[in-house]
């Protein structure tokens, strides 16, 4: 990572550290500040948007780990989240748990329930490891339906909001709290993640997993702690998104979600933290210009001209960018940083 | 250097102090004053219910510029009349049936003012239930699953339950039966929340109780990509002599198609009778089908295009006034949005009536409370199978489903059958 002109490594930690000047630092309280204090100026609408966008980060963050830095193609995170959403409410709603011994129990289950259909990627890869997680979406969603006196099938699960000492997390401001705290510590872990031992086998793993096993990294365990990982991150997404709306129901998990997942992947840039932010934030706020100028459009062109909008923009988002800028966004921003740290002599 | 860090932060603070400029600041106009009020809410213009939702809407946005100009309810209401200073606007947003969207979607036109809501699909209704009951506003509803039925119940149906209208089905087809033996019943029906929500145990109770066989269930694709043969083999190896389910048009066409190239249903070699729920659209069926629909039956649908009362009349107008290409042409979705842009119309008028307030100074919990709860006997010129009542414990406006039956290549009524309120929780 470039730094400004004078400041040099003197130790490893130093070398390590994520945040390594008082700019970083400065940036780094400014923007927290500015997150934190969104509530006080912000409306209902923008704390929804910002809340959905904060669960999709964690969301992403977990196939982060998974594609971006191991390289384990999965197209079943929504499914996945699903298993997190209604582990949560089943506690909470049934046994009549707490929001918080449910949050981490999700996560867990859901890392469980990914290193079971992560088994298969030890034998197989890319195309094949596709498919083997398209089928695990179908199979979790088929359970969820079968088992109709725990989750209530099709007609979903009614789950209680959270609560902190009587206090319950019912305004949107309080769960917009709520989100950006685990979505920061998310962020946090993930970025540490991968500066660790495990972190360095993921990318080993990914750039040529035969190498990584000739120079004794354990693909076994490292692929099956990436689905794990990975899938921690999707249980607590799909938890909060449940306790948000106050019902768990199998179409809060389409399918299509997993590839959108990938998507803001793409547009982000893979095998990046920031790329992660980035790519949910972009995509989420398309769909947000999308859904306004929709009627405009209607009005201006044809009744139906506004059918398919977002899918379409979302499509060719990810065309240009696998096309003009296959690093994605983080990519952009190192190009940023890098001009901004050499302005005014950037040649 | 300095100067672009300086430049920095003074970009963020004036960002920081732009910030608020994101709240609503709500208008306010005097009393008696031109008033704006909204209708409308979601419409799932993406995905599997597009071209019905794209109906409803034109359907919404006749009906309004028709009461802005006529300033009342509907031609046979001619004593509801709306106040010459209340113009209606309609306000949509396509929600993708995405639950994410929808959440963001409702925030926004709650803060444009809707006083009221949409839902298009299940999904949407499920996600946003709580959150409509915690800010008092009341919705129409193109779903209508029995989880509306779950307090909260903020959420109003025009057409019936679809656990009311298996019910109704059932009631005519025994009606009917001739055999000795107990008719042999199945789902067959769509595999999604929609679909799935008729297959409940006080359903199969209700069955039972009237004298059914029931045999079991199977479950097609919303959209199925292939014939369903594998699901009506099972129905015929077991028998089944009637079969219902809640699927939307291009599950069933194909279904029934298959039926046909299997010989199964009535007057064909096996005997058997397939009906599904309002959002299998008959009008649209017979024009896609013909007679090779014969025996396929709906319940809880509307009125044919060509019935003589007042709604369909009604609807045919506005449809010649406002898109005469589409005479004869247009989905049947066209009169769900009259009618449900009627009822938010009703609700805002009443609740303007009951509370003595203007326009401008309406709450939702003021249309919810003293609106839709007030909403009785509505009628809709008989484009619902009866007229519709809502209040705190009633958000099922039709009390009665209509059964129509494809006869000859045409759409034969069949009578409406009571709503048996079969789904409780």
């Amino acid at each position: 990572m470039g730094l400004p002109s004078g400041t040099f490594n003197q130790s490893y930690a130093q070398d390590m550290a994520i945040f390594r000047t008082k700019t970083h630092w400065v940036m780094l309280i400014a923007f927290l500040i500015f997150l934190f204090t969104c509530p006080l100026y912000a409306g209902d609408r923008i704390l929804t948007v910002m809340t959905t966008i904060g669960i999709t980060i964690i969301s992403v963050l977990g196939l982060s780990i998974l594609t971006g830095y191991c390289n384990q193609i999965s197209i079943g995170h929504a499914g996945f989240m699903a298993v997190g959403a209604y582990t949560s409410g089943i506690l909470t709603a049934t046994l009549g748990w707490s929001f918080w011994a449910a949050l981490p129990c999700a996560g867990l289950m859901a890392g469980l329930v990914g290193i079971l259909f992560g088994l298969p990627s030890l034998k197989i890869k890319g195309f094949y490891l596709i498919m083997a997680t398209i089928a695990a979406h179908f199979i979790i969603i088929w359970f969820i339906l079968q088992f109709q006196n725990l989750t209530g099938g099709g007609n979903g699960l009614s789950v209680p909001r959270p609560e902190i000492g009587g206090f319950v997390l019912k305004s949107k401001a309080s769960y917009f709290y709520l989100v950006m705290i685990i979505a920061c510590l998310g962020t946090f872990f993930a970025k540490n993640l991968v500066r660790t031992r495990a972190g360095r086998a993921f990318i080993a793993i990914r750039d040529n997993d035969l190498a990584a096993e000739v120079m004794g990294v354990n693909l076994w365990a490292y692929k099956l702690l990436a689905f794990f990982i990975g899938c921690v991150y999707a249980g607590v997404a799909g938890s909060l998104l449940v306790h948000y709306v106050a019902f768990a129901t199998v179409d809060q998990f389409p399918f299509m979600n997993s590839v959108w997942y990938l998507g803001m992947l793409i547009v982000g840039g893979m095998g990046s933290t920031i790329g992660v932010i980035f790519g949910a934030v972009s995509l989420k706020l398309l769909d947000e210009l999308v859904t306004i100028v929709g009627p405009i459009l209607s009005a201006a062109v044809a009744p139906q001209a506004a059918a398919s909008l977002s899918l379409i923009m979302r499509g060719l988002v990810i065309i240009i960018f696998l096309i003009f800028e296959p690093r994605g966004l983080a990519h952009r921003w190192q190009m940023v940083k890098a001009y901004y740290r050499l302005w005014p002599f950037s040649h | 250097m300095t100067k672009i860090k300086w430049l920095f932060i003074a970009s963020l603070i004036i960002v920081l102090l732009a910030l608020p400029l994101f709240a609503a600041c709500p208008s306010t106009t005097s009393p008696g004053a031109q008033a704006t009020l909204y209708v409308g809410g979601c419409f799932a213009l993406t995905g599997a219910y597009a071209e019905d939702m794209a109906a409803s809407l034109a359907g919404y946005e006749d009906y309004i510029a028709w009461v802005n100009e006529n300033k009342i309810l509907a031609p046979w209401y001619p004593d509801k009349t709306i106040p010459d200073n209340v113009t209606f606007e309609v306000l949509w947003r396509d929600d993708e049936l995405n639950v994410d969207k929808v959440l963001s979607i409702y925030e926004e036109l709650k803060g444009k003012g809707l006083l009221v809501e949409r839902v298009s699909g299940s999904p949407q209704a499920l996600a946003l239930m709580d959150l409509m009951y915690d800010d008092r506003i009341g919705a129409t509803s193109a779903a209508a699953g029995p989880y509306l039925l779950t307090p909260p119940k903020t959420i109003f149906t025009n057409y019936p339950i679809y656990t009311d209208d298996c019910a109704a089905f059932a009631d005519w087809f025994m009606e009917n039966w001739t055999e000795d033996r107990a008719p042999r019943f199945s789902f067959l029906t769509a595999d999604n929340a929609m679909g799935t929500s008729v297959v409940t145990d006080e359903m199969k109770a209700y069955l039972e109780g009237i004298g059914y066989v029931i045999v079991g269930e199977q479950y097609v694709p919303l959209v199925p990509t292939a014939p369903p043969t594998t699901q009506l083999l099972w129905l015929k190896d077991n028998g089944v002599d009637a079969c219902f389910g809640v699927m939307i048009n291009p599950g069933s066409q194909p279904t029934v198609k298959e039926m046909n190239n299997l010989g199964m249903g009535p007057g064909q070699a096996y005997e058997i009778t397939f009906g599904c729920a309002t959002p299998s659209h008959i009008q649209v069926f017979i024009s896609a089908m013909g007679a090779d629909g014969d025996g396929f039956c709906v319940a809880g649908g509307y009125a044919s295009w060509d019935d003589p009362g007042n709604g369909m009349t009604f609807a045919n107008d506005l449809l010649a006034a406002n898109r005469p290409d589409k005479v004869g042409a247009m989905h049947i979705m066209y009169v769900d949005g009259i009618v449900e842009a009627m009822t938010q119309v009703e609700a805002m008028r009443l609740a303007m009536a009951n509370t003595g307030k203007s326009a401008d100074q309406l709450t939702s919990a003021d249309v919810l409370e003293q609106g839709f709860y007030m909403i009785k006997n509505l009628d809709t010129g008989g484009i619902t199978g009866s007229p519709l009542t809502y209040g705190p414990d009633d958000v099922e406006g039709a009390d009665e489903a209509r059964i129509q039956q494809i006869q000859g290549g045409k759409i034969a009524d069949m009578g409406t059958y009571p709503c048996r309120h079969i789904y409780k929780k």
